[in-house]
């Protein structure tokens, strides 16, 4: 090779993806490099529009709703909870406080396993094999207590339209169970926690890689504990009536890499345990749900959740005969993704698929629409969100 | 030395090494994961059937991987979306012989509630077909998602299946 040949050379594009082992699901990174380092990274999600609003278009709402649970099958039941409750805030229905409770202990249940899938994926990108094994060993417990509640591993279908479903109430013996179980669990998820961020030998590798600061977190809206990691103080879990009566931490770190994304997600398992414990101790008598309620006509109605990876936005509307109308659905991996693209860059290039993964990326929900004008797709701007907003409100 | 006093003797060399790959891959079948577009939850329980200690599929020496050249098992989750369709006849094309497919979950087998299934705009266009529209599919785990302890037993009904090709 000459030495003009050599200069040519000097940036170089490596894709990963459609399919890597780091991630489970297909997507496609684009790292440009220069000796070994990344200069620039660009993240494609195209391969998953499934088309799920326009499925639910015309439905009736309590058929239309569950399927909302099909949108991501590692946060299944928030999905169901944020499509529902955007519902009853727009029909005012009054759902009973037992039923919140028991939905509150659901999503905890389920963020906890999803902390423990990402972790159980960040040894495994790293190479520590036990720690992954013992997160997933862990997590089988998580899913036995879900199982216990719900009666299915993934798809729990537990909030039903005023209230949660019968057969998802917790009654004594299975109280008594969850309890039980929980404080061997409490003990067991510390443990994990505690030796996850005190082991040297993981935190150096992960120390200082894919810094994203607070002001590029702002800037790209990076959601839930990968904005959290960041420095941003913001849990919706705060604002949300459902939390009023627990008394919980919100984790917030400063530096923004890797390490703090990890230990951000294991010290929020212990908050989450926190969490159940609680609504377990004091879960409120009396019915399960409030069934009595008409379906009419809606106009379009919000609903904002923290989901283990963040914010999730559900909208909808209903008419006369109460089918859904215009469903839309926002997920947070969407900003967390784009938030990556920044925090990789600087990095070494065995480092980038790790900074990638760091963000606890779900791609099945993430592919939402895509905007095509002209046959060519075309990015939605802040301007377009905002003329969207006033035509909207009008 | 193990596998040669398996072997029966005065046999010819090419079926010898027939018997013999035969053997060794019964010690190391390699499942490969493909998504093509479901909602995650089968896909997590495939892994957790591979990995999590408490099912572990690797101690039945059956592996979880993402390379199409040393897998002998093409696991599919989801149904078959436009996108994902090229990528999928590939990737079987990609797999050396013999090979099984199995196709996992109710997305997987019957292209689950995104066909079939639509309000008054139908149902979803991106979502094309089956699995088994694509490409020949030899076992059906149904489930949504399938348990893991499901899982084990399908790819358990397939291998018999993959050693007699």
């Amino acid at each position: 090779m000459g030495e003009k040949d050599r200069k040519e050379t000097a940036e170089v594009e490596i894709p990963v993806g459609l399919l890597h082992p780091a991630m489970l699901e297909p997507f496609r990174v684009r790292f440009f490099v220069e000796d070994e380092l990344i200069t620039d990274c660009e993240i494609t999600l195209d391969p998953y529009h499934k088309g799920i609003e326009r499925i639910m278009e015309g439905m009736p709402v309590e058929k239309g709703l569950i399927i909302t649970e099909r949108i991501c099958g590692i946060c299944s039941h928030i999905h169901l909870w944020n499509g529902t409750r955007a519902v009853e805030r727009g029909l005012k229905i009054k759902v009973p406080e037992r039923a919140d409770s028991i939905r509150v202990i659901m999503a905890e249940l389920e963020r906890l396993h999803s902390h423990l899938i990402f972790l159980a994926h960040a040894m495994e990108v790293l190479g520590h094999e036990t720690m992954c094994m013992r997160a997933f060993t862990l997590r089988e417990d998580i899913m036995d207590l879900l199982y216990i509640i719900s009666g299915n591993r993934v798809h729990y279908a537990v909030p039903i339209l005023g209230g949660v479903r019968p057969r998802c109430d917790i009654d004594e013996y299975r109280l008594e169970e969850l309890k039980t179980r929980l404080s061997k669990l409490k003990l067991k998820i510390g443990d994990y926690a505690n030796r996850v961020i005190n082991d040297s030998m993981i935190m150096s590798r992960v120390k200082g890689t894919g810094v994203l600061t607070k002001e590029e977190a702002i800037k790209y809206a990076t959601p839930g504990p990968t904005g959290r990691a960041s420095g941003l103080d913001v849990d919706l879990r705060k604002k949300m009536k459902e939390y009023k009566n627990y008394d919980f931490d919100v984790i917030v770190l400063d530096d923004g890499d890797v390490k703090d994304r990890v230990v951000a997600r294991a010290l929020e398992s212990i908050e989450a345990v926190k969490i159940i414990e609680q609504a377990l101790e004091h879960l409120p008598p009396g019915p399960v749900s409030n069934r009595s309620f008409d379906v009419g006509e809606m106009k379009s109605s919000i609903s904002y959740i923290e989901a283990p990876r963040g914010e999730i936005y559900d909208s909808c509307s209903l008419d006369e005969t109460g089918r859904i109308r215009n469903y839309q659905n926002r997920t947070p991996t969407l900003t967390a993704m784009a938030s990556m693209e920044i925090a990789c860059i600087g990095d070494q290039l065995t480092d980038g698929m790790l900074t990638v993964a760091s963000c606890d990326p779900c791609l099945a929900c993430t592919n939402r629409a895509i905007v095509v004008e002209n046959g060519k797709e075309r990015i939605i701007t802040q301007d377009d969100v905002k003329s969207l907003i006033r035509r909207g409100l009008r | 030395m193990i596998i040669w006093q398996r072997m029966p003797q005065n046999i010819s060399r090419s079926r010898g090494v027939k018997m013999l790959k035969k053997i060794s891959r019964k010690n190391a079948i390699h499942v490969m994961l493909f998504y093509t577009g479901g909602c995650n939850g089968c896909d997590i329980e495939i892994a957790n059937a591979a990995w999590s200690p408490r099912y572990d599929l690797e101690q039945y020496k059956v592996i979880l991987t993402w390379n199409p050249r040393e897998a002998d098992v093409l696991a599919v989750t989801g149904p078959v979306l436009r996108r994902t369709i090229e990528p999928l006849k590939k990737i079987y094309e990609a797999i050396p012989e013999p090979k099984i497919v199995a196709a996992v979950g109710a997305c997987g087998t019957r292209c689950g509630i995104f066909k079939d299934f639509g309000g008054e705009l139908g149902d979803s266009d991106e979502v094309v077909c089956r699995v088994d529209e694509v490409i020949p599919v030899d076992a059906y785990i149904p489930g949504c998602p399938p348990r893991p302890e499901d899982i084990i037993a399908g790819i358990a009904a397939g291998i018999p299946l993959l050693l007699e090709r």
